[in-house]
């Protein structure tokens, strides 16, 4: 048993395993973005739900991150911008993600 | 309608957080392309390279007993002017931040894009992974983080900053009525109790939906760029980039 080489191997599982979580941090920041006075998570739950009440009605209400109701008015431009911004924080993580597996 | 960043800085026998405050700004101008307005005293007016795009608003600050424990020290704090953020501010909405808060993105711009009238953060974020900056039962009353205030004119953020003032005045009976474990005063918990109080005494729940990250001061800052921040633990160093932080360690000044 080489100990050097799995103390090693630990603090390299560690600075990765923190790197991701604080990538992952810096992700969920970006996705809030404000729309129509009111703030959101451009995640999936929320291109999720939009995209499924736009099937059903032209307008609908739905709540942002605090829980205050917000109507929305235009679902095609607010699904749009949501998928935008929920992509470019998720490429952005994905190319850390590749960047860190060659360092394993 | 106008908006900008408000920034307190005082400097204190052990740190010129002049130096601390340039770097924010430069950082502010960079990713937020908002004006500052930094408000602060005479003599730290004089210490500050003039070439920083800045308004100043000169006040005298109040000579406070107050202190902070920083790295195994009592060290004097002048904090007690946040309170008078409400007067203070030129702007319509208005970011407010600590000198120590670096802005490395364009994230705290969708909140002024917002109908919100007062925003802060009531998470936190320790960067090390070592969650060091809260600990259990230091109050009876869920803390919020001062560093970052987002807030606009209407009658009931004056209130909230009326309060605020109301709480420092009388500090040391909120501080036991909430059972703080902390002697010296903090605006973390004159706003957090000020929010309660104006509340109706029930939780708000109006809050900035991230945590705020930190970098505690046990942690040496190595270098501080325009892309991120190099920090060092237990010999082991890494790399904060592009991601707001709040920064602790004050020695920050003497890296490159």
């Amino acid at each position: 048993m080489d100990i050097g080489n799995i103390k090693k191997y630990s603090d390299l599982a560690h600075d990765l395993a923190l790197t991701k979580r604080n990538a992952l941090e810096k992700c969920r920041a970006r996705q809030i973005m404000a729309y129509n006075g009111r703030l959101f998570r451009a995640n999936a739950d929320t291109i999720n739900l939009v995209h499924t009440l736009q099937a059903h009605s032209k307008t609908f209400v739905i709540l942002d991150v605090n829980d205050n109701p917000c109507e929305i008015t235009d679902p095609a431009d607010f699904l749009q911008r949501l998928i935008e911004r929920n992509q470019e924080t998720l490429n952005t993580l994905n190319q850390l993600h590749q960047q860190l597996k060659k360092r394993i | 309608m106008s908006t900008g960043v408000l920034m307190y800085c005082f400097d204190t026998p052990q740190t010129a957080y002049h130096r601390i405050a340039e770097r924010s700004i430069a950082l502010i101008k960079k990713n937020l392309k908002l004006p500052v307005t930094l408000v602060t005293d005479r003599e730290t007016h004089n210490n500050i390279t003039h070439d920083v795009d800045v308004d100043y608003k000169i006040i005298e600050k109040t000579n406070t007993n107050n202190f902070r424990f920083y790295r195994g020290h009592t060290v004097p704090w002048y904090n007690m002017e946040r309170a008078r953020a409400y007067e203070h501010s030129p702007y319509d909405c208005t970011l407010l931040l600590d000198c120590d808060y670096f802005c490395y993105t364009s994230n705290l711009l969708e909140l002024t894009r917002t109908d919100y009238d007062f925003l802060l953060h009531n998470r936190v974020n320790d960067i090390t992974g070592l969650n060091r900056i809260q600990t259990r039962l230091e109050s009876t009353l869920p803390i919020v983080w001062a560093t970052v205030v987002m807030f606009t004119r209407t009658e009931r953020v004056k209130m909230i900053f009326d309060t605020i003032q109301y709480v420092q005045k009388n500090y040391e009976h909120f501080r036991n009525l909430y059972r703080i474990k902390f002697r010296n005063y903090r605006n973390d918990y004159a706003f957090a109790i000020a929010l309660h109080q104006l509340s109706g005494q029930l939780k708000t729940d109006h809050f900035i939906p991230t945590p705020m990250n930190m970098l505690p001061h046990e942690y040496d800052v190595l270098e501080c760029t325009d892309r991120g921040i190099v920090y060092k633990y237990n010999n082991k160093v890494n790399l904060l980039a592009n991601t707001d932080v709040h920064v602790l360690d004050k020695e920050l000044i003497h890296v490159g």
